[in-house]
């Protein structure tokens, strides 16, 4: 049996934390452009697309994240579409990811004046053209901090991604611990790393809220 | 033609009856007070000649557009009718300059350089020439509603609209805004304005126009309607006003 130093194993956890963090960002980048798209959907005066975007959202909303992956996952390639561990983490974080920002963004955009939208109107700027100049960079400031906060979901949720055999932390923690049967450090180290990882962001996400209820 | 035209319009909020068969016609140049008791309807016809609001029957045609809450009508109207509004409705993440330029650079198609020109005539017209860099909050209620004006003079309508557009401002501001109101009036611009300023409406305006119930009750140039009312309900009113 190989040995493992502790330098190896946190060598190797760090290797595998690169992949948390890309899949974070994948999710994240995804997650932001279909919220964008569902925003404008949901905002559109077409009753069809704003029912959509309600459902879409209750039904992320509304099921583990574990099951959407397992569903990304498996069950494309049950209707025979091949999909890599990764593209299936990645598409299952994505969504799950822009049902949340929607539903935080919601609540920003509809706080503004409605006077901003007639304005805007009587002005004869278009649907696309208000949410653009208008709206999303007035809607932007308040949902600054609850979306880093949010992100700090995401990122511990590519933690699910091992189950369907995505080397990322937790995967390379469990494997590491087959291989040592010390689990307890190696553990311990998985979750520095996460902690690492988030605590930025939960520091970012709360700084940001102060300082917005400061200078209103 | 006239420049605004509306033929028996009807307008319901749900089972209320709002608009209850609105006929008026508006001239180039003409400038028109809409007085009335709250909830008459004053501002919901206001909203109907740019397509804010819908109506259920009759028509309205403004500049020869006919106005419906379509986008592409909206749009197209936006170019003939102007709208300020009682909350000014400036978008404060922009500057006074922004706020004035982004319609036309981005609706009529202007260089930033032709609509900074118009940008900064329009300021100066209203008096706030030195205000082109200051945001929305740094300035008073009163300079608000002017730039809302210069904003919407950029887009060089043909009809302004105004509901109420001194209502929300400290009793001592209220004259600056007038000033500028009345100036528009000297230079021809077609004005309607809802307002409860009552000696604003009688030296200003060309003709003035008292709505009740829904109705246009009656109507005629400031003088007849404020000294020689006609109805029971205009009398009431005058005298509950003056
Ligand atoms: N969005 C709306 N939904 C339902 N009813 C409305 C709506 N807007 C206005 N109303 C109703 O329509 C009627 C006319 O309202 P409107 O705002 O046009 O009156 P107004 O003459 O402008 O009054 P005020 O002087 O108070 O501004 C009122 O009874 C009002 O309650
Ligand atoms: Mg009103």
């Amino acid at each position: 049996m190989i040995e493992f130093s502790n330098i190896d194993i946190i060598r190797n956890l760090l290797i595998a934390t690169q992949w948390t963090i890309l899949l974070s960002l994948a999710a994240f980048a995804g997650g932001i452009t279909v919220a964008l798209l569902l925003t404008a959907a949901r905002l559109n005066k077409t009753p069809l697309l704003s029912i959509f975007v309600r459902i879409y959202v209750e039904v992320f909303q509304g099921t583990p994240l574990l099951m959407q992956m397992f569903l990304c996952f498996f069950g494309l390639s049950m209707i025979s579409i091949e999909i890599s561990a990764w593209n299936a983490a990645a598409l299952s974080l994505t969504l799950f990811t822009s049902a949340f920002l929607v539903e935080i963004w919601r609540g920003c955009i509809d706080t503004l004046p409605k006077g901003q939208w007639e304005a805007s109107r009587c002005l004869g700027l278009s649907f696309l053209q208000t949410l653009r100049y208008i709206i999303l960079p007035q809607a932007i400031k308040t949902a600054l901090a609850p979306s880093i906060g949010f992100s700090v979901q995401v990122v511990k949720g590519t933690a699910l991604a091992s189950v369907i055999g995505f080397v990322e932390l937790t995967k390379a923690g469990s494997m590491l611990n087959n291989a040592t049967f010390e689990p307890f450090k190696v553990f311990t180290f998985v979750a520095i790393i996460y902690f690492i990882l988030c605590y930025p962001l939960s520091w970012t996400s709360k700084f940001l809220e102060k300082k917005f209820n400061a200078s209103r | 033609m006239p420049l605004v035209k509306i033929n028996d319009v009807h307008k319901y909020y749900g089972d209320l009856h709002v608009l209850k068969g609105v006929n008026l016609s508006i001239k180039q140049g003409e400038v028109i007070c809409i007085i009335g008791r709250s909830g008459s309807g004053k501002s919901t016809l206001l909203r109907c000649m740019n397509g804010l609001e819908d109506y259920q029957k009759g028509g309205i045609t403004v500049d020869y557009k006919e106005v419906t809450t379509e986008d592409i009508q909206v749009k197209a109207l936006a170019k003939s009718v102007g709208m300020i509004f009682q909350n000014f409705n400036l978008f404060p993440h922009l500057t006074v300059g922004q706020n004035i330029m982004l319609a036309p650079t981005i609706v009529l198609k202007q260089s930033t350089e032709e609509a900074r020109v118009v940008a900064k005539k329009m300021l100066t017209k209203v008096g706030l020439a030195d205000k082109f860099d200051s945001y929305p909050e740094q300035l008073s209620g009163g300079q608000q509603q002017r730039v809302a004006i210069a904003r919407a003079l950029a887009m060089s309508p043909k009809v302004l609209l105004c509901d109420e557009i001194t209502s929300a401002l400290d009793p001592e501001l209220v004259g600056e805004v007038l000033k500028v109101v009345e100036q528009l009036a000297e230079e021809g611009i077609t004005l309607i304005l809802v307002t409860h300023e009552m000696n604003f409406a009688r030296d200003v305006s060309d003709r003035v126009v008292f709505m009740n119930q829904g109705k246009i009750w009656e109507e005629g140039p400031p003088k007849d309607i404020f000294e020689k009312p006609q109805t029971e309900e205009l009398k009431l009113f005058v005298n509950s006003v003056l």
